[in-house]
């Protein structure tokens, strides 16, 4: 039966009101008037964390069916951030395919090039929800959106291709916040997408018209892709990442792209230096040990002087562009790959805070 | 024409790009000039590559005029595929007298004394350089022509190019080369890259170069300065002095470009704020890859905008001083 797994916080027995007067009420929510609800308690804690837990290697094939996570790891996600989503049912999913399907078909018939396949293609709309990756009881259940694409003429025994997939998700999330949004909102706030950008703009067109929200790009800002280098190097000591590996770019003409590779023991020895080492973060209890942004930036500091007592240039005034080993990699524009589900939580609760910190209020 | 000269026909008007077609062939000269203009240019390069093939079964050509097609267009477009440099070392007496007719024949008969069913190709270039095509074979096979190696070479310089060599026949180029020049000894330069035309340059000095001057400007006048032309005065000077030490480095005016440049460090971690790290025994194990599509333009701004410290370190001034572009550098001493 439909509806008994699927959690929507919030979503209570709300009695449907006018049209307008949820409308009027979804567009304050999204361009806050402050006095008439109170959201500072919410604001003030959404703040990048300075302060985080070392991700722990975990096994998450019982939480999270293994044909799920395979899905989601060894590919190459564009982010995009999303606010809230107003009226938003976990139980109405078929439905919601079905419209979107209707959408993607209307759209192409009024000429909009999708870039996928001929005229004669039509496309199927899947949406499903890959249980398990909520975290806490506050985190909505992740929802996965497939387009799957089969030329008018093809046989009946081939299988449709899968031409575009993309995923709504909150992990982690601020519960503060997530507290703090009123009844019917969904805070589902990092989108991960992967197809034909065609494709892409239409989910996100038909999403924004129907649970009227809004878009934007998540760009991984050069924090966070410290906080990877350094977080990936702190998994070296459960699994072998390899190499770390880091990309930047100096505004130069013509530009100067620089890839620095280290060696992952000795970038875990480095790291593992600038720790400040007192009594309770020695080897021995490491479970809670939380790692301070000031650690990550001694530690790219380590790298860089390294660099510049060789080649006395200064990679700070360029642009860290890419970070990647063995785990995945990251890019500053937004794209993003795991490799190894065993860390897959730890990395997209960061990125869910770096989504939630994008909203609008 | 045989179905091999077919095959290589085909295949290599695939490579041609469709701007190039007419010149290559023109040059190419197999063709009456009758046959060229019944060509007709702006169809298809499948429709073009059929009639094509058909004039050429005309004129009864076979794979020897295939592979002199071949060659044609791979000299005036050698800026494809990865070049390798050798050097060749220690010169006998009489090394510098070698003239082409001689290479041209040692190498041969070297070559082939070394491996049977080879198909060599000598032809010099308007440049002066000379280029060798050759296509392996073995004891047993004929050679084969859709994989030919190039080199280029400049006689009296001790520098080699080559591309698309496998390193099982990489000896017996190298010492074919090494005997035909007059030399003893051949080893890899360490500098390689997609563009023949940049390393060339780079390694030929063929570009501007800055010589270093003690007074590079003219006494200066006193002046009566009011304390903000004093900083401005001060800033263009040092601003000054990194353009020309960027340019006395790397050169002015158009460089060649060379396209990235490999160091595989494994020197000590030393920082006087990381004890730990410092007291290390073991090297820090790292590479660094720098690529643009103009290195040392780009490494140029970089020491006159100020982003690279000058003087410029030995690592990167050795990109165009020794004319490499892979460095490996262990225990603090950069590798000679």
């Amino acid at each position: 039966m439909e509806g008994s797994r699927e959690r929507t916080p919030h979503s209570g027995g709300v009695k449907r009101r006018s049209k307008s007067q949820s409308y009027r009420r979804s567009i304050r929510t999204c361009f806050g008037v402050a006095s008439g609800l109170s959201l500072t308690p919410a604001l003030t804690a959404r703040r990048m964390n300075i302060c985080r837990k070392a991700p722990k290697s975990q096994n998450i094939t019982e939480k999270v069916k293994p044909e799920h996570l395979a899905l989601l790891v060894k590919t190459e996600w564009q982010l995009s951030y999303v606010t809230p989503l107003y009226q938003f049912r976990h139980t109405q999913l078929k439905t919601y395919a079905r419209q979107l399907s209707a959408f993607i078909a209307a759209e192409k018939q009024q000429g909009l090039a999708v870039e996928v396949g001929g005229l004669q293609n039509t496309f199927k709309v899947s949406f499903s929800v890959l249980q398990g990756l909520a975290e806490t009881n506050d985190d909505p259940e992740t929802v996965l959106i497939q387009v799957q694409s089969k030329p008018m003429f093809a046989r009946q025994e081939d299988p449709p291709k899968t031409v575009w997939s993309g995923w709504l998700s909150c992990i982690n999330g601020n519960p503060e916040y997530l507290q703090s949004l009123p009844k019917d909102f969904t805070c589902l706030p990092l989108f991960c997408s992967k197809g034909a950008e065609g494709l892409s703009s239409l989910v996100k067109s038909w999403l924004q018209r129907t649970f009227d929200c809004c878009f934007g790009p998540l760009d991984i800002n050069q924090t966070t892709l410290q906080w990877l280098a350094a977080l990936w190097t702190n998994c070296h000591m459960e699994t072998n990442i390899q190499k770390l590996k880091m990309i930047w770019t100096l505004p130069v003409v013509p530009p100067l792209q620089v890839t620095y590779t280290v060696d992952s023991d000795d970038a875990l020895e480095l790291w593992r230096s600038t720790r400040e080492s007192s009594a309770e973060k020695s080897r021995g209890a490491e479970d809670e040990v939380c790692i301070d942004f000031s650690e990550v930036t001694r530690f790219m500091q380590g790298l860089m002087s390294h660099f510049y007592r060789h080649f006395r240039v200064d990679l700070s005034a360029g642009e860290l562009n890419q970070v990647s080993s063995a785990l995945g990699s990251a890019k500053l524009n937004g794209k993003i790959k795991i490799s190894s589900s065993r860390y897959l939580i730890s990395i997209f609760s960061l990125l869910t805070e770096c989504a939630l910190l994008k909203m609008p209020i | 024409m045989d179905n091999l000269a077919k095959h290589l026909l085909q295949r290599l008007m695939r490579r041609i790009p469709a701007s190039m077609l007419q010149s290559t062939l023109d040059k190419w000269g197999r063709l009456t000039a009758e046959k060229r203009k019944s060509l007709d240019f702006t169809q298809s390069k499948l429709t073009i590559t059929q009639e094509l093939v058909a004039l050429c079964e005309e004129s009864e050509l076979t794979v020897k005029h295939i592979t002199e097609l071949e060659m044609i267009y791979v000299t005036e477009n050698p800026n494809q595929g990865m070049w390798h440099t050798f050097q060749l070392l220690d010169p006998e007496d009489d090394a510098h007298s070698v003239e082409l007719m001689q290479f041209k024949e040692q190498f041969k008969s070297h070559l082939s004394e070394l491996k049977r069913n080879v198909s060599v190709k000598i032809k010099k270039h308007t440049d002066e350089a000379v280029w060798i095509r050759v296509a392996w074979g073995d004891g047993l096979s004929r050679p084969n022509h859709l994989k030919a190696t190039y080199v280029v070479h400049y006689l009296q310089t001790p520098y080699v190019f080559v591309n698309a060599l496998s390193s099982k026949n990489k000896p017996l180029l190298l010492q074919a080369l090494t005997l035909s020049t007059k030399h003893q000894q051949i080893k890899a330069a360490n500098l390689s890259g997609q563009k023949l035309t940049a390393l060339r340059d780079l390694l030929m000095r063929q570009y501007q170069q800055v010589f270093p001057t003690k007074y590079p400007s003219p006494l200066p006048e006193s002046d009566q300065s009011i304390s903000k032309l004093r900083i401005e005065k001060v800033q263009a000077e040092a601003s000054a002095n990194r353009h020309r030490m960027a340019g006395e480095t790397f050169g002015d005016g158009m460089l060649p470009a060379l396209q990235s440049a490999f160091f595989q460090l494994e020197t000590k971690f030393k920082d006087p704020t990381n004890e730990a790290m410092t007291q290390r025994d073991e090297p820090f194990i790292c590479s660094v890859k720098f690529s643009s599509s103009n290195l040392l333009e780009s490494l140029r701004h970089c020491a006159s905008s100020g982003i690279a410290s000058t003087p410029v370190t030995p690592l990167l001034s050795s990109i165009p001083l020794k004319g490499r572009n892979y460095f490996v550098i262990t225990n603090n001493v950069p590798n000679a």
